[in-house]
């Protein structure tokens, strides 16, 4: 019995070989996890979208040194636990490089088996600092945080000259890392906190805290959340009798912020890394070719996951080898690479420079408001 | 001014709640089943709601259809969920229910996709009115209109007409209400069909309320639903409907108040812990 089903197995994966050898011999292997379903799936299919648009045009480029890349794609449903054997899985199949374009939980969880197998791992977006603190083979293609928050801070004290800020913060690792960013950052600014309320993922109704917003009558509002609770969020502010300029967050970069807000969103500003009104060539040929291929604007999320991706394939390219070890050397020497997020760089923890963007909403569009480019406080931590 | 305006944003929440805990508690009453899948039939009639207002323009179209949706579902869900399984221990139907409630939220997502859905014309959500320094839209005064008078209408049916009657005969004593020539099946039927509507026009309201219809709108408040049920005293209508009121204003100051330290999901259950060791009946429920 053992042998006769050792020897099936056999059969059928010499005949599988020999189904795909013409094409494995030659297609260099991606892994990449995203919720494409459970409550993140929106941001799952942005994510796949933004990492499939990288893929074709590399392949249509001529692949790297003439070999195609393929994605193996898997659904994390954006839990913690089903990380680990997705990771697993990917080591076992041999795959020599992966790219999260998944949430902090699962990216925080895999990153450790990544690193444990010597197995380069980037995450695209996701903005938990200890995914990079699991060692020297995991990356980060988005802003910390924190990086996030001083930036909003700069613009709110420094451009918009405004003092007293409330903050509506998502209580998660997201929102609370934006949060103490932007606190940490605000009294160099002149601005000054002075109150702050949080919410929880599956909050969509915000009576209490528009009632406090408007009793508390600040000059500025910094939000923090996604799309789907800040749309509601932003209308009912708007709808609350409330004329405060609002500043959000790269969570709020998608039409769909739009689409829900409607006519609320008019003015809002969000910090971000995606131009739309961008002159560089790579992050406009990003948008035109996002809107071409998928018919629907592209979002932060799509952004990151294609630049993660576009990372990924210049240093394998670069690497010249299939070696985890010099891939990941690669990647650790990227500079000054022109791609959707702009011109970024990683520092020696894998965190990423870049300069920070801020979009406004226009007759229902982003457009470009401010860029804050500021290396010594927007320099993501060494450690 | 500003705790009077909390106190109203509690109570409209309070409303929201009480259209879907009331029929949770119609289904518990009568079957003893834990419906947690009656947010898939809320879910449904947002969705429905949502593509007739999308479609015709018109947010009256939208109500009528958002009902009919749900209105079928509920007793479809009772004839080919719950009716196979009557004869089995109560956390067999509320597996199947649970069961049914996470396959359709995929569904939902495969049907009308991942992002969600919001309404073209929000017009409710745009008209407001103020008055004494608090602002309220069209559709949260709705949202206590619709409640104040279905619920007014379902005690008037419950009190006041032979088929209520015969509903509460057949709560109370099933084989006895067949015997005095009551359809016990039927009953059954109106009594899903009933929460289902309620379900379906809580559903359209509160997708205006957010302008957002999305699939897995149903879940949270599918188990704060149990959470009210179980505070009002299972199975007592007018605790059910004081349970709502009190969890929703109790959320409304508690997310001011508590948010450092409490999520606005955890201070139902935090609420409902605390009121259950004072009165383990329930807040009117009967000893």
């Amino acid at each position: 019995m053992q042998i006769k089903s050792g020897s099936r197995l056999l059969v059928a994966a010499a005949l599988g070989a020999a189904l795909v050898a013409p094409a494995s011999a030659q297609t260099i292997k991606i892994g990449f996890h995203a919720p494409l379903t459970g409550f993140a799936a929106a941001d799952g299919k942005s994510a796949l979208n933004g990492a499939e648009l990288a893929v074709e045009e590399i392949n249509a480029a001529g692949g790297i040194n003439g070999r195609k890349i393929e994605l193996v794609v898997v659904d994390d449903q954006a839990k913690a636990d089903q990380a680990v054997p997705i990771a697993n899985k990917y080591i076992g199949e041999g795959l020599k490089i992966v790219v999260s374009g998944s949430y902090s939980g699962p990216t925080r969880a895999a990153a450790g088996v990544f690193q444990k197998a010597q197995i380069p791992y980037i995450s695209s977006y996701a903005i938990h600092p200890d995914i990079t603190r699991a060692g020297n083979y995991v990356f980060r293609t988005s802003f910390m945080g924190e990086v996030q928050g001083r930036a909003a801070a700069k613009f709110i004290g420094d451009i918009m000259k405004k003092k007293n800020v409330t903050l509506i913060t998502l209580n998660n690792d997201f929102g609370q890392s934006l949060s103490a960013g932007f606190k940490e950052a605000a009294p160099k600014f002149g601005v000054k906190v002075i109150s702050e309320y949080t919410y929880a993922m599956g909050d969509r109704q915000f009576g209490s805290i528009v009632a406090s917003v408007k009793r508390d009558n600040p000059d500025m509002l910094y939000v923090s959340g996604y799309f789907f609770n800040g749309g509601p969020l932003v209308a009912q502010l708007r709808a609350g009798g409330i004329k405060t300029p609002i500043l959000g967050t790269e969570g709020f970069d998608t039409h769909n912020f739009i689409k829900i807000a409607g006519p609320a969103a008019e003015g809002v500003m969000i910090t971000t890394s995606l131009d739309r009104d961008s002159k560089s060539p790579a992050m406009r040929k990003f948008i035109d070719d996002y809107e071409k291929k998928f018919n629907t604007p592209a979002d932060m999320v799509a952004a990151s996951t294609n630049t993660a991706i576009n990372v990924a394939a210049a240093a394998i390219a670069k690497a010249g080898s299939d070696d985890p070890a010099k891939i990941r050397d690669a990647i650790a020497g990227t500079k000054d690479f022109q791609v959707s997020t702009g011109k970024i760089s990683f520092n020696d923890l894998g965190e990423i420079y870049k300069a920070a963007q801020v979009q406004v909403i226009k007759d229902g569009k982003f457009h470009h408001q401010a860029t804050i480019d500021d290396p010594q406080l927007l320099a993501p931590p060494m450690k | 001014m500003y705790y009077a305006e909390l106190l109203l944003v509690g109570l409209i929440w309070g409303c929201t709640y009480a259209m879907m805990a009331l029929g949770l508690t119609l289904v518990y009453g009568l079957l003893r089943i834990l419906h947690v899948a009656q947010a898939t039939v809320f879910t449904l009639g947002a969705y429905i709601g949502l593509l007739a207002a999308n479609y015709s323009g018109s947010l009256a179209v939208a109500f009528i259809a958002g009902a009919i949706a749900a209105g079928a579902l509920g007793p479809l869900i009772y004839r080919f969920v719950y009716q196979p399984i009557l004869d089995r221990p109560p956390f067999v139907a509320l597996v199947a229910s649970i069961g049914v409630l996470i396959a359709m939220e995929d569904g939902f997502r495969l049907l009308f996709g991942p992002y969600g859905l919001s309404f073209e014309h929000n017009t409710w959500f745009t008209t407001t009115y103020s008055f004494a320094g608090m602002t309220m839209n069209l559709v949260q005064i709705w949202m206590v209109v619709t409640a104040v008078v279905l619920l007014s209408a379902f005690a008037i049916f419950a009190t006041r007409t032979r088929a209520g009657v015969a509903w509460r005969a057949t709560v109370s004593d099933p084989p006895m209400a067949e015997s005095f020539g009551i359809s016990v099946s039927g009953v059954r039927y109106v009594n899903f069909l009933i929460a289902s509507v309620l379900a379906g026009i809580a559903g359209v309201l509160v997708g205006l309320l957010n302008n957002l219809v999305e699939p897995g709108m149903g879940s949270v408040i599918a188990y704060k639903g149990l959470a009210i049920i179980v505070l009002g005293g299972l199975g007592s209508v007018p605790g059910t409907l004081v349970a709502s009121l009190a969890l929703g204003v109790v959320e409304s100051y508690g997310t001011v108040f508590l948010d450092k330290v409490l999520d606005r999901d955890a201070i139902a259950f935090l609420f409902l812990i605390v009121v259950l060791m004072i009165r383990p009946q329930g807040l009117l429920g009967r000893r």
